[in-house]
């Protein structure tokens, strides 16, 4: 299979001097989409940041490879440049930056000499068009007043036209309404292909019908307690993560210290 | 050259006043946080060369309409004497600046001078400019503006810096606006002296009943600016909305101090600044909302909002209000703060570098701004302007 297209290794991440992310270890190849679950705040946004070079996040111990260059020097900006994309859970609003302006600028950061500031305008309008956007977006500052769903659109529009390696997809399905959910599924399927790798973030399995994942993993509390196929979900789904909290609870009492 | 009679007895008197007024201390209020030694001290028998400023305009490519009249101040001063006898140095003088006013008044020869007839409205804006030729000691450049009533203007003044700009060189300028019944101003000062001018901005703007004034203020460049911007709203109905942009780098210091002065009723004044700075750039914003027992009915917005590119960059914000009447609505906010961290990762997960994506930002920031000049041609010319400020800094 070649070198991975994501390769963490032990990973332990620190958010205000806390320790979030104990130990993870995780495999993305090249086409394949891994889907992340696991309950709130068990850290899968602590992972997504991470990857993204956020500089609150810190990594204390573990390696993250991507294409099997080691990332952790590297500032968020490089990161993106070399096709690492996050769509944001809670995307921020800039103010007086239009949605056009910022794309065009992403794009030619990520794209440099090869952007066609020509093609832009009409390769904007044919992406916002297949994501069911209307065309005034464009000239709307970025999430300023955006709908949960018009911010989630707006991701996937983003990544449309930045065209990742990998793209970290952090609960891109909450907030939207079926016919959404449909159009954004949608969206992002057309852009897989055989050179994109996937981390999917989600609550529900429901997206997953229409994303079919490779791998399942569940996250609890930092450490991945399970990895399996796309079934692995719909038992979630029944029974929920308390065999999991328990399996940890024990875990606890039968190890002190 | 020979001045007018009346000329002369006002620079007299104006020579008198600024020997007798005491050079500024930093225990006056008005000089609590710019350095009144940082201010060259010049003696009023000075000479200004008559070449310390070059003055000039490009005009529409249509004729201006007849009556109108646009010149440089020294050609004001012999052809129009009645003009200038009723107008020059009549607009009243900051407190605060009283000395740097007088000192003004002793000494300007050079500027501007723009009188627009009863009912005539200009469509196209005037642009006009003052260049810096001399590279040391001081100039006086001065900004006489007359429009009529019921008369419509644009004029975009530019302050531009000298070729070699890296002596000292202290600016002590005045603008004089004069807004009769009913007329209408869009005033735009775009500040880019260079890097080593001090300056004292005094701007006056009076506004009879029903004017309407749209006031905008670029502060690009020089090196120290203390700035006097007051709004004497002195006619009922009377509206004036107050924009400010400042960026600052390198060691750059701004103080601008805003007046809006109510003192008739049903007038209007909204005042935005905002600014940013980087380096160790700092900017002291102070604003005063006044408004007279005559002023009921009146509303009057002041908003201030800064923000800081670096740990070295400071800036302070002072509201102050003074309501005399009882039947007004008024607002003031502050805001001073660094760039949000979030925003600034959002845009480098994009690909940005940092440097970019903070210059995205304060475009953005400035945007709210920039949305409320009314002609696209002119808010697009602005906005570039500042963004070439922001990437070319440091
Ligand atoms: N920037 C931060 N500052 C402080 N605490 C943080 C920060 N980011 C994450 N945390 C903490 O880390 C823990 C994990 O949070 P994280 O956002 O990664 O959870 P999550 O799995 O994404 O949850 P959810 O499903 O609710 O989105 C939480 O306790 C959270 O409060
Ligand atoms: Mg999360």
């Amino acid at each position: 299979m070649g070198t991975p297209l994501l390769e963490i290794t032990g990973l332990h991440v620190l958010v205000e001097g806390k320790e979030i992310l104990k130990g993870i270890s995780l495999s993305v190849e090249k086409g394949q989409v891994h889907a992340l679950m696991g309950p709130n705040g068990s850290g899968k946004s602590t992972l997504s940041n991470t990857l993204m070079g956020h500089p609150k996040y810190q990594v204390t111990q573990g390696k993250i490879l991507f294409q099997g260059e080691d990332l952790t020097a590297l500032k968020t900006d490089a990161r993106a440049r070399g096709g690492i994309f996050l769509a944001f859970q809670y995307p921020t609003a800039i103010q007086g930056v239009s949605v056009a302006n910022f794309i065009r600028t992403a794009m030619k950061a990520r794209f440099g000499e090869k952007f066609q500031p020509k093609e832009f305008r009409k390769e904007l309008k044919a992406a916002m068009a297949s994501l069911g956007v209307d065309e005034s977006f464009a000239t709307r500052y970025v999430n300023d007043g955006f709908s949960g769903g018009e911010k989630k659109r707006h991701e996937i529009l983003q990544m449309a036209m930045l065209k990742p390696l990998l793209a970290i997809l952090d609960e891109t399905d909450s907030g939207l309404d079926i016919d959404a959910l449909r159009t954004v599924s949608e969206g992002i399927n057309r852009l897989r292909g055989p050179s994109l790798g996937i981390l999917l973030i989600t609550h529900y399995q429901r997206l997953l019908n229409y994303i079919e994942p490779d791998v399942v993993h569940v996250l609890v509390d930092g450490r991945i307690v399970r990895s399996g196929g796309k079934e692995l979900a719909l038992e979630l789904e029944a029974k929920g993560y308390a065999p999991y909290e328990t399996a940890k609870t024990e875990q606890k009492e039968t190890v002190p210290q | 050259m020979s001045l007018p009679d009346h000329l002369k007895q006002l620079r007299r008197n104006a020579r008198e006043r600024y020997e007798s007024l005491p050079w500024p201390t930093k225990t006056d209020e008005e000089w609590r946080r710019t350095d009144p030694s940082l201010i060259p001290s010049i003696p009023a028998d000075w000479e200004p060369t008559s070449s310390g400023l070059k003055a000039g305009w490009d005009l529409p490519t249509q004729d201006l309409p007849s009556g109108v009249i646009l010149t440089d101040l020294e050609t004001a001063v012999q052809q129009f004497p009645e003009l200038i006898e009723e107008y020059l140095f009549q607009s009243g003088t900051p407190e605060g600046l009283a000395k740097f006013v007088a000192l003004h008044q002793a000494l300007a020869t050079q500027g501007l001078f723009c009188y627009i007839p009863d009912g005539v409205k200009v469509e196209l804006p005037i642009k006009t400019w003052v260049e810096m030729v001399q590279s040391d000691g001081a100039v006086f450049p001065h900004l006489l503006l007359i429009v009529g009533q019921g008369s419509e203007l644009t004029l975009i003044d530019e302050r531009r810096p000298a070729a070699d700009g890296t002596t000292p060189v202290l600016s002590d300028e005045m603008a004089e606006i004069f807004l009769k019944k009913g007329a209408t101003l869009r005033y735009v000062h775009l500040q880019r002296w260079g890097p080593s001018v001090t300056e004292l901005f005094i701007q006056r703007a009076l506004l009879e009943q029903d004017a309407q004034l749209l006031n905008i203020t670029i502060g690009l460049g020089g090196r120290l600016t203390k700035a006097e911007i007051e709004t004497v709203l002195s006619g009922s109905g009377a509206r004036s909305e107050l924009l400010g942009i400042l960026f600052g780098s390198g060691r750059q210091h701004f103080d601008f101090r805003t007046l809006q002065d109510h003192r008739a009723q049903r007038t209007f004044s909204d005042l935005l600044y905002k600014g940013a700075l980087t380096d160790d750039a700092e900017s002291i914003y102070a604003g005063l909302i006044r408004i007279t027992k005559q002023a009921q009915k009146s509303d009057a917005y002041q908003a201030n909002r800064t923000v800081l590119l670096s740990d070295g960059a400071k800036a302070d914000s002072i509201p102050m209000l003074e309501i005399e009447a009882d039947d007004v609505r008024c607002t003031h906010g502050v805001a001073v703060g660094p760039v949000d961290e979030e925003q600034l990762f959002y845009l480098m997960s994009r690909g940005l570098p940092h440097l970019e994506a903070e210059q995205l930002i304060v475009e953005g920031f400035f945007d709210q701004v920039f949305k409320r000049i009314p002609m696209e041609a002119l808010r697009e010319q602005l906005a570039a302007e500042v963004r070439h400020r922001l990437i070319h800094h440091g």
